[in-house]
């Protein structure tokens, strides 16, 4: 069975004094989806989360949610749910009556109000609160009772604004899960605008990677991770070795390709239609690489020898820069696996597979 | 207190002007206020005060056209300060020039200005009575009309900059959570932007209120001698009739009074949900 399609865009543009914005955008949204738009500063993904919430109007193209056309229809006939970066709670209200100003507009009994304030406060862990005004909350609570206070109404759509963004490293982590649960317990679809790749990785069931006002790719998390589309979602999520060169041979099963600093590295066939002496760009994830010891007995499709520069211990992996001849390899390696004692200068071996290497052919795709 | 606050002595060089002419004389007048006609401690000046029903006239007049001013300042000022708000950029600046320019003139010169203006034969009139709409020309000046409309241009800058500036300060992003949560413009208006723009309201009231009420040159001006407000009064005291200890008397009972009223209003809207706005 298909799903139903919450949010439709087709073709939306999105122009700001002759500079376009968000170019030919098109997405389909399934009910209950949470779905990221991912991408730097600048890139349009605020821009069509403002549309979506009807702050803007887009310039071309159709915006439909539950199937209504919403262009031109103002936000607050829109009946959705945001939350927004600086938690833009009123300061002047109480948390209860900051929770309760949806419900007020709708003119719910006070009553009902006060039953489902409550309800909402202990979905979002913070029972005691209503009494008290945002100002007496720290940040992470104050995004909390935001919200509480977008989905009190019971929204069709759920929009986050970067809503992690102001909180401290582990707070961010922590209402992340929580945003997580929320998800999963109530299903509304939600729309989550971020920078922060790993924020979008946890959460979405889809990700939009945006660059320039152009949809990069779209995909599960999974898919953006490993098989990206472009060097910009390549380069955009995640650390990657981004090494030019030329394909020097073709052969059944690989791809070779001479780097500019004289590496060979052996890429697998099914990647592209490549021909011999065509312009590349080979990538390989830190972690794909796996570091040994010279003496150790080797397999791999690709392995090269170098020198050891710098290992910096980050307590779940270290982070390692390998000299290979003039190229520097950052390699991420996972503390078990190695066994070698970690000197600087020390002369180890860098190996990975040719299905971990991704080609692409110079200027795009 | 000095390791509390190590930069108090920056503080030195306006308390000793203030004190030199400020607090020194006001204790020179609150001594003089209470000076008998020979010079010895009396509380006959006060007497006089509190029992002439006269003196009640001119205060209560005093009041009535202090919070006439703060009424029209506030209406008139509260649409500009809502432009400037919604205006970043040059235009802010600009009204805000405009604002502030005619400051530049002697409030002396502009009373005079408003003689033009609304004289039985300045232009308003003049053009009411070929209109055929009036007969007679309307008294706009030297009663307390021409007093209120004289304060209000005076001090209406204040007003507007005080409530604007609590303006800026609002978090746009208030009026985008207002609105998705399904507050039309009007409904994010009452509440959002009135409540929070109180700080400056309440400020711009104190503000234009105390002016009004010390205020010498208009009152004189546009209301002639047909309005007297307790500062003329005192002046007269003063410079005409040289009675300076009844002139003291009543320029403390102006403070008096002043102090009194501002402080019951700053009481009165501190009420628990204003402290938390006032305090953010």
């Amino acid at each position: 069975m298909k799903k139903q399609i919450d949010v439709q865009l087709k073709n939306v543009q999105k122009r700001f004094q002759n500079q376009v914005v968000v170019k030919n955008f098109d997405l389909e949204i399934e009910q209950g989806e949470f779905i990221s738009l991912l991408g730097p500063s600048g890139c349009g993904k605020t821009t069509t989360l403002n549309m979506i919430a009807g702050f803007l109007d887009p310039d071309e193209g159709e915006l439909l949610i539950k199937g209504k056309r919403m262009n031109g229809v103002p936000p607050y006939k829109r009946e959705l749910g945001m939350v927004f970066q600086t938690y833009s709670l009123f300061p002047h209200m109480t948390v209860g009556e900051n929770i309760g100003y949806g419900l007020k507009l709708r003119k719910v009994s006070k009553q009902e109000q006060a039953e489902r304030i409550q309800k909402v406060l202990e979905l979002v862990k913070l029972p005691h609160v209503a009494d008290r005004y945002p100002k007496q909350l720290s940040g992470g609570q104050r995004q909390r009772i935001a919200i509480a206070r977008a989905l009190i109404v019971e929204p069709s759509l759920l929009l986050l604004d970067e809503p992690l963004s102001n909180l401290d490293a582990k707070l961010r982590e922590e209402l992340r899960d929580e945003l997580k649960r929320l998800h999963q317990e109530i299903g509304v679809t939600t729309i989550f605008v971020t920078h922060d790749q790993e924020e979008a990785l946890s959460l979405s069931d889809r990700i939009v990677v945006m660059n320039y006002g152009n949809i990069e790719q779209i995909g599960t998390p999974y898919e953006i991770y490993n098989q990206p589309k472009s060097e910009f979602v390549h380069t955009f999520i995640g650390k990657t070795n981004r090494l030019p060169g030329v394909v020097s041979s073709i052969d059944n099963m690989h791809v070779h390709v001479r780097t500019e600093n004289g590496l060979m590295i052996k890429a697998t066939q099914s990647t592209g239609n490549w021909t011999v002496g065509q312009s590349v760009t080979a990538f390989i994830r830190p972690e794909k690489i796996k570091l040994t010891t010279q003496s150790e007995k080797d397999t791999s499709d690709n392995s090269v020898n170098g020198t050891l520069d710098i290992a910096s211990f980050l307590g779940a992996f270290t982070e390692c820069k390998v000299s290979v001849g003039s190229t520097l390899l950052d390699v991420r390696m996972q503390e078990k696996v190695w066994t070698g004692n970690g000197q600087d200068g020390e002369t180890v071996t860098c190996s990975w597979s040719a299905e971990d290497v991704f080609l692409m052919a110079e200027g795009g795709k | 207190m000095l390791k509390r606050f190590p930069y108090l002595f920056l503080l030195l060089p306006a308390l000793i002007l203030l004190l030199g002419v400020f607090v020194i004389p006001m204790l020179f007048i609150l001594v003089l206020s209470f000076q008998g006609v020979e010079g010895q401690f009396s509380l006959e000046n006060y007497k006089t005060i509190f029992t002439d029903v006269y003196y009640w006239e001119v205060l209560w007049k005093t009041i009535k056209i202090s919070l006439y001013t703060v009424f029209f300042t506030l209406v008139l000022a509260f649409p500009v300060a809502m432009f400037m708000a919604k205006t970043p950029g040059k235009l802010r600046g600009l009204v805000t020039m405009l604002i502030i320019c005619p400051h530049l003139i002697s409030v002396v010169i502009r009373n005079f200005g408003w003689v033009v203006i609304l004289g039985e034969t300045g232009w308003i009139n003049v053009t009411l009575m070929d209109l055929g709409l009036i007969e007679q020309p309307l008294r706009f000046m030297y009663n307390e009309v021409g007093v209120v409309i004289g304060l209000t241009d005076a001090f209406i800058a204040y007003m507007v900059l005080a409530i604007a500036t609590s303006l800026y300060s609002i978090d746009q992003s208030l009026y985008k959570a207002a609105s998705i949560l399904g507050a039309n413009r009007i409904q994010s208006f009452f509440h959002v932007t009135l409540p929070l723009s109180m700080p400056g309201v309440f400020a711009g009231i104190t503000l234009v209120f105390s002016l009004s009420m010390s205020a010498y040159v208009t009152p004189a001006l546009m209301g002639g001698t047909g309005v007297k407000v307790i500062p003329t009064l005192a002046f007269e005291q003063i410079m005409a009739v040289l009675n300076w200890p009844l002139g003291a008397a009543l320029a403390i009972l102006l403070l008096g009074c002043t102090v009194l009223l501002v402080t019951l209003f700053s009481r009165l809207v501190e009420t628990k949900r204003y402290k938390e706005v006032f305090s953010s």
